[in-house]
C-alpha cells in the first residue's frame, strides 16, 4: 500500500442547484423528484429581532432578478400592522416601480434563458453569435426594465429608495418624462416579441393546471388583491394558510407548497394571464388575440408568449402612470408612534407569481417572527408533475435528449434556479 | 450561499480522480479558499462529511487553507489543489499546483 499526491488543481464551479431523479419501471414513471440543494439561507431568522423599517432592504437580497417583489410584499404587511394605507401617486410609483421588474426579468428569461432552448442553442451567447438582433432586443427591454428600476429605487439591483410607507425620494415630473421615449420604443419591441415568441415551434403538451394569483377589481394585479384560482377559490391573502400548506420533503432543501389536501398549482405568468387577461392594457390585449394566444394557456411552452404579452402591459402601464404623474408633496407617509405591536400579511404578484410574507411586530416595531413563502417553491410540486407528463410522452429519448427536454419543462416556469442554464443532473432510474 | 454547490462540484471531481487513479481510496483533500470567496473554513467543514459521504473520500483528513491574496486571479474561487490516494503498488510521488 503507498500514498500518492494527485495534484488536481481544479477550481469548483456552481454548475447550478438543482437536480432531477425519475424512477421509471416497466415504461411508466414511478416517481419525479426535483431536487434544489442551495442550502436554507435563513433570511426569516435574520429579521427576527430587527426593526419593522429594515424588511425591505434586507429582503430585497433574496434575489438580485426580482428584489422589488420582495420589498413590496415586505412593506405592504408592514404598513398593514402600522394601519397605514399608502395610496395616490405614491401607490402609482409602486405600480411603476413593479413594471419595471416585470419587464427587466421577463426579458432576461424569454430571450436569454429560454429563446436558446427554442431555436436549438445551449445559451444566449451562442445564438448571439448567429442571431444577434434577437439578443438585442432581449438586450434593450432588459435596459429599458433597469433603467426604471434605478430612477425609482436608486439602482437596478437591490434597490435602497422604497421604504414602509413610501420611498425616500420621490421621482420629478422632467425625471419621468425623460424616460418616456425608452419606454416607448420598449413597447414597440416588447410587441415585436410577442409575434417572435409566437411563431416559435411549440411542443405539444396541455396541463391541467390549478392556476393561482392575485386578482384586483380595478387592475391587472400586482401589488394588492384577493388570492383566486380557475377552481373556485377566491381568499383575501390574511386566509392564506387556510388553503395553503408547506412541508419540508426529504429530497429538496426547499419548502414544497400544495393546496391543503396535497394538490400542486401553478403560479406566475401564466396564472395571471388565463385569470386577469381580461384587465391587460388595450395593445397587450390586442397584440395576444393578434398571436392567436386563447384566454387560457394550458401549455407550458408557450409560457414564454404570455411573458412577452406582460412585457407590452407593464411598458404600456408604466407610460400611463407616468402620463398621470403629479409628484407627491412628501415621498412617505410617517408611522405612527408609537409602533404599535400585532401581525401584518401581504402578497403581491413577483414575475415568477404570488409571493407571501408574514410578519409579526412587538410593541416599538422589533421583528418577532417573519414567514416569507416565494414563488418558485410553491410551483415545485408542479413543476414536478409537467415533468412527470413529459417524461411520460418521451421514454423512447436517450438520457441526454431527455435531461434536454426535461430542463426545458422545468425552464417554462422561469424557477429562480433556471439562470444556471444547464443546471440540471439528471439522474434515471429504468427497471 | 453557493457552497454546497461548490462541494457537490469538488465531490464529483473526487470520485473522477480516484477513478482515474486505480481506483484508490482517498486519504488527504487539499483545498484552497479564495479571500474573495465568500467561503469560510468552517462551513466547509461543516458540510464535509455529508458531501464526501458514500465515496471514496468519506475517511479523508481535509486540509484547507484560507488565501487572503485579493490580487490572486483565482480570489473569487474554491480550489481542489490535490489530494493523497492510498493504492498498492506504487511509490509515492508528490507535485502541487501552482497558485
Amino acid at each position: 500500500m503507498s500514498v500518492r499526491t494527485i495534484a488536481v488543481d481544479y477550481l469548483a464551479r456552481v454548475e447550478g442547484e438543482g437536480s432531477l431523479r425519475v424512477r421509471v419501471h416497466d415504461g411508466r414513471v414511478d416517481d419525479v423528484e426535483l431536487q434544489i440543494f442551495e442550502p436554507p439561507r435563513f433570511f426569516e431568522a435574520f429579521l427576527r429581532g430587527r426593526r419593522y423599517s429594515e424588511a425591505p432592504d434586507i429582503t430585497a437580497r433574496i434575489c438580485g432578478i426580482c428584489p422589488v417583489a420582495y420589498q413590496m410584499s415586505s412593506v405592504h404587511a408592514m404598513e398593514q400592522v402600522l394601519g397605514l394605507r399608502v395610496g395616490g401617486q405614491l401607490r402609482a410609483l409602486r405600480r411603476l416601480l413593479y413594471c419595471g421588474e416585470w419587464i427587466e426579468s421577463h426579458a432576461l428569461h424569454v430571450y436569454l434563458l429560454h429563446t436558446p432552448d427554442f431555436l436549438g442553442y445551449p445559451d444566449a451567447v451562442q445564438l448571439a453569435k448567429d442571431d444577434p438582433d434577437t439578443v438585442r432586443r432581449g438586450l434593450a427591454l432588459k435596459k429599458a426594465g433597469n433603467a426604471l428600476m434605478a430612477l425609482l429605487g436608486g439602482r437596478e439591483i437591490h434597490p435602497i429608495n422604497v421604504r414602509v410607507g413610501g420611498f425616500y425620494r420621490v421621482p420629478s415630473r422632467e425625471e419621468l418624462d425623460q424616460i418616456r421615449p425608452t419606454l416607448e420604443s420598449a413597447l414597440d419591441i416588447a410587441e415585436e416579441t410577442v409575434h417572435f415568441a409566437a411563431g416559435l415551434p411549440f411542443p405539444e403538451a396541455d396541463e391541467d393546471y390549478e392556476f393561482v394569483a392575485l386578482q384586483h377589481p380595478e387592475e391587472y394585479a400586482m401589488n394588492e388583491g384577493e388570492i383566486v384560482s380557475n377552481r373556485g377559490l377566491r381568499i383575501p391573502v390574511a386566509r392564506y394558510d387556510e388553503e395553503f400548506e408547506r412541508a419540508p420533503v426529504g429530497y429538496t432543501h426547499a419548502l414544497q407548497s400544495v393546496r391543503k389536501g396535497g394538490t400542486p398549482y401553478l403560479l406566475g405568468a401564466m396564472a395571471r394571464y388565463s385569470l386577469n387577461h381580461g384587465q391587460l392594457t388595450p395593445r397587450a390585449k390586442a397584440v395576444a388575440h393578434e398571436v392567436g394566444l386563447e384566454p387560457l394557456v394550458r401549455n407550458p411552452f408557450r409560457s414564454i408568449v404570455v411573458r412577452a404579452v406582460e412585457m407590452v402591459f407593464a411598458c404600456e402601464e408604466a407610460l400611463r402612470i407616468i402620463a398621470q404623474y403629479d409628484p407627491p408633496s412628501d415621498p412617505w407617509i410617517a408611522p405612527p408612534d408609537p409602533i404599535p405591536a400585532g401581525v401584518g400579511a401581504a402578497a403581491t404578484e413577483a414575475p415568477r407569481g404570488l409571493l407571501f410574507h408574514r410578519y409579526r411586530l412587538a410593541p416599538g416595531g422589533q421583528i418577532e417572527s417573519a414567514e416569507i413563502i416565494a414563488p418558485t417553491a410553491q410551483n415545485q410540486k408542479r413543476i414536478e408533475e409537467d415533468v412527470r407528463h413529459v417524461v411520460e410522452r418521451s421514454l423512447a429519448l436517450d438520457d441526454a435528449a431527455l435531461t434536454g427536454m426535461c430542463e426545458r419543462t422545468i425552464r417554462n416556469h422561469d424557477p429562480c434556479i433556471s439562470c444556471a442554464t444547464h443546471f440540471l443532473r439528471l439522474d434515471v432510474e429504468r427497471t | 450561499m453557493h457552497e454546497e454547490a461548490l462541494l457537490k462540484d469538488i465531490r464529483q471531481k473526487l470520485i473522477e480522480e480516484s477513478t482515474r487513479a486505480s481506483p484508490a481510496q482517498i486519504a488527504r483533500v487539499r483545498l484552497w479558499i479564495g479571500a474573495l470567496s465568500h467561503l469560510s473554513e468552517d462551513q466547509l467543514r461543516l458540510q464535509w462529511p455529508t458531501v464526501v459521504d458514500g465515496t471514496p473520500a468519506q475517511s479523508a483528513e481535509l486540509d484547507v487553507t484560507t488565501s487572503r491574496d485579493t490580487t490572486n486571479p483565482r480570489a473569487q474561487g474554491l480550489v481542489l489543489m490535490s489530494i493523497d490516494v492510498t493504492e498498492p503498488g506504487r511509490s509515492p510521488a508528490r507535485t502541487g499546483p501552482r497558485l
